[in-house]
């Protein structure tokens, strides 16, 4: 596929781009070829990091990027399932009514509230409640 | 009759509502009842088959079983609905069983709020497509914001509740954070 190309300059420390020239030479590519390998294995490692996804969700729900870089990263499901989630915040559900108080755990529930504690915890000292 | 409006929700959110209220464990939040607060505030109305799903998720000594009793126990406030002897074609998206009749309910009901937890995976498109308005569409955590907004729910509690769902369920952060930002935080 013949995409279009961009020429781009930057500095690097010498002792890098020497490593990289071996390496390429040994492999018996391009510097050029060797750097665009490495660039697409970073950006594909950093759409399976979680910490990541988490900064891009940031940025997308607070509009800091737009939905072509989230689909371009993520996928195009997961960019949709961004974006309509996003779309929903601006919405509001329907008002609830409530005309008085709650009703109290007895008037509401068929009897006692249960309460579950895991086996493990050994720290059994909270006082059995029904709150 | 009275002026509450109609929700649909599936078995997860029921679940998820109770959870917090059973957990005995020091990390779940304390002090006031989701569940109680939604089935209060809102006419919600259910497929027959959540009962059948609640009560398949009792009978063992966890967290879950012990949240399906606690919603057994609430479910005389719930409108149950025999959706499987009505529906002609079942909706074809992909999702369980479940989740279509509780669309297949929202859409015939023409009720104005579907909740959903499906929000973390891609079903959340599915369940959008396949209800009719998904302007009805709404998440637990939106929905507890919103009463919270209305003093229906103290704001620490959801405040913790969010936090505590983030931890035990994996629920989308970033998402989270956008509804405490716009409901709790002013």
């Amino acid at each position: 596929m013949a995409e279009e190309k961009t020429r781009v300059d930057f500095n690097a420390p010498a002792s890098i781009v020497e490593r990289a020239d071996n390496a390429a030479e040994l492999l018996d590519i391009s510097r050029t070829q060797l750097l665009i390998d490495a660039l697409q294995d970073e950006l594909d490692g950093l759409a399976d990091d979680d910490g990541f996804r988490s900064r891009l969700r940031d940025a997308y729900y607070d509009e800091r990027v737009d939905f072509q870089t989230v689909k371009s990263v993520l996928g195009q499901e997961e960019a949709m399932r961004m974006k309509l989630l996003r779309a929903s915040i601006d919405r509001e559900p329907p008002e609830p009514q409530l005309k008085a108080e709650l009703p109290t755990d007895e008037e509401f529930y068929d009897g006692e509230v249960p309460v579950w504690r895991s086996d493990e915890a050994g720290d059994g000292d909270d006082a059995e409640s029904t709150a | 009759m009275d002026d509450k409006p109609i929700s649909v929700v599936d078995t997860n959110v029921l679940l998820n509502l109770a959870t917090p209220v059973v957990d005995g464990r020091p990390a779940a939040p304390t002090g006031a009842d989701p569940l109680k607060a939604l089935l209060s505030s809102y006419h919600v109305h259910v497929p027959t088959s959540v009962i059948g799903e609640l009560s398949a998720a009792t009978g063992s000594d966890d967290l879950l079983s012990a949240a399906a009793d606690l919603v057994l126990k609430a479910s005389h406030h719930l409108t149950t609905h025999d959706v499987e002897a009505k529906i002609d074609e079942p909706l074809d998206y992909g999702l369980d069983q479940g989740e279509s009749d509780g669309i297949w309910l929202a859409n015939t009901l023409d009720a104005p709020l579907f909740i959903t937890d499906e929000f973390n995976s891609t079903n959340y498109l599915f369940v959008s497509l396949a209800l009719d308005d998904r302007n009805t569409l709404f998440t637990t955590p939106h929905v507890l914001c919103k009463l919270a907004s209305h003093e229906v729910l103290p704001s620490e509690y959801v405040d913790a509740a969010l936090s505590y769902y983030v931890d035990s369920k994996g629920w989308d952060e970033q998402y989270l954070n956008q509804l405490r930002h716009k409901y709790l935080r002013d």
